[in-house]
C-alpha cells in the first residue's frame, strides 16, 4: 500500500468503508442478476474497466497503450456495447446466458476522501453454462476507486480485475469475472 | 491408417466434385492419437518468434504436439530447440514461460545445462561409482532434430525427414512477407500479454474457422451491430478504396497451407498501416503500389497446422496445442509491427482487444460455436455439407490476383464479396489443402 495514502480511521473510514462494501456488493448483485441497466448505472462516464493480462508468471500488463489487456474500457459507453451484445439475443455466448454467482470477500478500505475511496476486494465468481453444464470459476482480485460529485452518488470512476486463473475459459466476458 | 480407411473419413474427389470430411476426424480419440504422432510430431510446427529472444541467453518454452519444448538463445546468438526435459530422471527442466539466463539447473538433482543445450554439470559424479557407459554417454538435453525460421517465425520439426522450411511454405511464404515487409526494418513482434485459452472442441474447428468467411455475419452479428452503432457516430477510421469490384477469394497452396482475402471498397474497419499518410507512402515506396496494396487487404492465413496469422484493423498470431479430440488450448498474441508509431500500435491493442481477444466481442462467439459443433458431430447424421461453396469457382479463379504476386497456388477461388454482409461469397474449398495434408501425412505415417 502507498504509505501516503491516508489510513481509514473512526467514523469517517467506518463509513467510507461502508460504502465502498455496499457498492461492490450491490455491483456483484446487479451482474448475478441480470440487471445490466442497474450495473450500468453503478459506472460514471468516464468510468475505466480493466483487466490486464499476464506478462509472465509474476507481473501483469501494466500499461494499455503498449502492452495487451484482456479487457480495457475508457468510458461506459464501452460497457454500454457490451451490454448491447448481451441483449441483442444474436451473440452465441450468451445464447443461453451463463448464471453466475459472485462471491466477494476480504474488502479492504485503501484510501478515502471526501469524494474519492479506493478499496481492494477478492472474488470468487462461479459460471455455470448451462449450454455445456460446465461449471468453471474465475478467482479474480478487485480494485475500485469509488468518487462522488458533490452531494451526488457515490459512482465506479475505475475497476481493474486481476485474473489469478487466466487459462481461459471460451466464453469470459465482463459478468463471468 | 491404411489409405482406404482415410478415404473414407475425408472423401475428396474434384472430378464429382466432392468433398466430405466424417465426424470422427473430429471425435474419435484413436484418430487424434495418430494426429499427434504424424501430424504435430510429423511435420513442421510454428512454435514462436525470434523477437521472443531479444538477448543471449534469453528463452521461452512451448509445445511441439505432446511434448514439451525449450528455445534458447546462447551466448553466440545461436537459437536452438531442445525437448524440456532433464537427461537424469525426466523432469521438465524449465517450468517457466521465458527469462534470461545462462544456466538451466534441473531442480530435482541439480544436473545443469547451458544455452547451446550443453549438459555442464553432474551433480557429485565423481563420487558417483558410474560405469564407463555413463562417462562416455551424451547428457545434453535432446535436440529437436530440424530448426529453422522464416522472417523472423520459428518453426520445428520433431521428424527429422522433412523438407527445407522454405519449400515447406511454398508460397505461402508472400503472405508471411505481406506482414513483416509493413515494418521498416523488416521485423514483427508480440505486443507482451498474451491470452491462452481452451475450448472444448477438436483443433481442426480452429483450422476451419480461420479460413471461414462465411460465419462472420451470422456468428458475428452482435458485433456488426456494434460497428454500425460506432460508425453512427463517426468513431471509426476509413481505409484508402480500391477502385477493384469488391471481392472475397482464396488461394490454396501446397503441404496444407491456404489464405483467405478480401476486396473492399471502404471498410468499416481501418489499419494501422494507413492511419499516417506518411508511414503508409514510405511502405509504398519501398514494397511497391501492388504489395501495399495486399498488406491493406484483410488476409486470413493458415499455416498448417497450428499456425494463423490475421491482419485486418490489428494483427493477431493463432497458435494451438490439441489436448485430446475434445479439448484445444489457444494461445493468442497480437502482433506487434516494429518501428511503427506509438499511435498505430495503440491502436492496434485496442482492435486486437475489441476483436480478437477471447474476452472480445466476437471470439468467445467463435469459441461457442465450437463447443456446438463438437456436441452436434455426436450426431451420426451422415457428411456434413460444410465444404461446398466455391466448389465451382476452382480451380485458377484468382489467377489474376495470382499474377499480381507473382505466386501459383494450387487452386484459388473468388467471389462477391459485400463487406462482412450476408450476400458475401465465403468460399470453403479453402479447407481442401489441410485435410488433403491430413490424409498425406497420415498416411506417410502409417508406411513408416
Ligand atoms: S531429474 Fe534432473 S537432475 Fe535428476
Ligand atoms: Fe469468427
Amino acid at each position: 500500500m502507498n504509505a501516503t495514502l491516508h489510513v481509514p480511521d473512526g467514523t469517517v473510514g467506518a463509513f467510507a468503508r461502508a460504502v465502498a462494501s455496499d457498492l461492490i456488493l450491490t455491483e456483484a448483485h446487479e451482474l448475478d442478476s441480470r440487471n445490466w441497466a442497474a450495473w450500468l448505472a453503478l459506472y460514471s462516464v468516464d468510468a475505466k474497466f480493466w483487466m490486464p493480462a499476464w506478462l509472465d508468471e509474476n507481473a501483469q500488463s501494466d500499461d494499455p497503450n503498449t502492452q495487451v489487456s484482456l479487457i480495457y474500457h475508457e468510458s461506459r459507453l464501452e460497457l454500454e456495447e457490451r451490454v448491447d451484445r448481451v441483449n441483442s439475443l444474436k451473440s452465441i455466448t450468451t445464447m443461453p446466458l451463463p448464471r453466475t454467482i459472485h462471491v466477494i470477500g476480504g474488502i479492504r478500505l485503501l484510501a478515502h476522501s471526501e469524494d474519492r475511496i479506493q478499496a481492494s476486494s477478492s472474488a470468487n465468481v462461479h459460471v455455470y453454462d448451462p449450454r455445456t453444464s460446465d461449471h468453471h470459476i474465475a478467482a479474480v482480485r478487485y480494485s475500485h476507486t469509488l468518487s462522488r460529485t458533490g452531494d451526488g452518488p457515490w459512482l465506479i470512476t475505475c475497476k481493474t480485475i486481476s485474473l489469478i486463473n487466466d487459462r481461459m475459459p471460451s466464453v469470459v466476458d465482463f459478468y463471468t469475472v | 491408417m491404411d489409405v482406404e480407411r482415410l478415404n473414407t473419413l475425408v472423401e475428396d474427389r474434384p472430378e464429382d466434385d466432392i468433398f466430405a470430411v466424417n465426424s470422427a476426424v473430429f471425435t474419435d480419440e484413436a484418430i487424434f492419437a495418430a494426429e499427434m504422432a504424424a501430424i504435430f510430431e510429423g511435420t513442421w510446427i510454428y512454435v514462436g518468434l525470434d523477437s521472443q529472444l531479444p538477448e543471449p541467453h534469453s528463452f521461452f518454452t512451448t509445445y511441439i504436439g505432446r511434448q514439451p519444448v525449450i528455445v534458447m538463445k546462447d551466448g553466440d546468438g545461436q537459437v536452438g530447440c531442445f525437448l524440456n526435459t532433464c537427461r537424469h530422471r525426466g523432469t521438465l527442466l524449465c517450468p517457466y514461460k521465458h527469462g534470461c539466463q545462462k544456466i538451466h539447473v534441473c531442480r530435482y538433482h541439480g544436473w545443469s545445462y547451458n544455452t547451446g543445450g550443453e549438459n555442464v554439470f553432474v551433480t557429485a559424479e565423481a563420487t558417483g561409482q558410474y560405469a564407463a557407459s555413463f562417462t562416455e554417454a551424451d547428457h545434453d538435453l535432446v535436440k529437436v532434430p530440424r530448426f529453422e525460421s522464416y522472417r523472423g517465425l520459428l518453426f520445428a520439426s520433431l521428424n527429422a525427414d522433412v523438407p527445407s522450411l522454405s519449400e515447406h511454405l511454398g508460397d505461402a511464404k508472400v503472405f508471411i512477407d505481406l506482414v513483416v515487409d509493413q515494418s521498416p526494418v523488416g521485423k514483427i513482434e508480440y505486443v507482451p500479454g498474451e491470452t491462452t485459452y481452451t475450448f472444448n472442441g477438436n483443433w481442426k474447428l480452429q483450422f476451419e474457422n480461420g479460413l471461414d468467411f462465411y460465419h462472420f455475419s451470422s456468428t458475428h452479428s452482435s458485433y456488426v451491430d456494434i460497428l454500425a452503432e460506432r460508425a453512427k457516430r463517426g468513431t471509426i477510421g476509413v481505409l484508402p478504396s480500391e477502385d477493384e469490384p469488391e471481392a472475397q477469394g482464396s488461394f490454396n497452396f501446397h503441404r496444407g497451407h491456404a489464405v483467405n482475402w478480401s476486396i473492399l471498397s471502404q471498410s468499416i474497419f481501418s489499419r494501422p498501416l494507413c492511419l499516417e499518410q506518411d508511414a503508409l507512402d514510405a511502405v509504398r515506396a519501398r514494397v511497391g503500389a501492388t504489395r501495399a496494396k495486399w498488406m491493406l487487404r484483410q488476409r486470413n492465413l493458415t499455416i498448417y497446422p497450428n499456425l494463423q496469422i490475421i491482419d485486418i484493423n490489428s494483427a493477431q498470431i493463432r497458435t494451438w496445442r490439441p489436448l485430446s479430440a475434445h479439448k484445444t488450448e489457444m494461445t493468442s498474441h497480437c502482433l506487434g509491427i516494429v518501428g511503427e508509431s506509438a499511435a498505430a500500435r495503440r491502436f492496434r491493442i485496442r482492435g486486437y482487444e475489441d476483436f480478437f481477444n477471447p474476452p472480445g466481442l466476437a471470439s468467445s462467439d467463435d469459441n461457442a460455436m465450437y463447443e456446438l459443433c463438437q456436441a452436434g458431430y455426436a450426431a451420426e447424421a451422415g457428411p456434413r455439407q460444410g465444404y461446398a461453396r466455391g466448389m465451382a469457382s476452382r480451380p485458377g479463379a484468382a489467377q489474376k490476383q495470382a499474377d499480381e504476386l507473382n505466386i501459383s497456388p494450387v487452386e484459388s477461388a473468388i467471389g462477391v464479396g459485400k463487406a462482412f454482409g450476408a450476400k458475401a461469397f465465403g468460399g470453403e474449398t479453402n479447407f481442401f489443402p489441410g485435410y488433403r495434408e491430413w490424409k498425406r501425412l497420415l498416411q506417410k505415417e502409417s508406411a513408416r
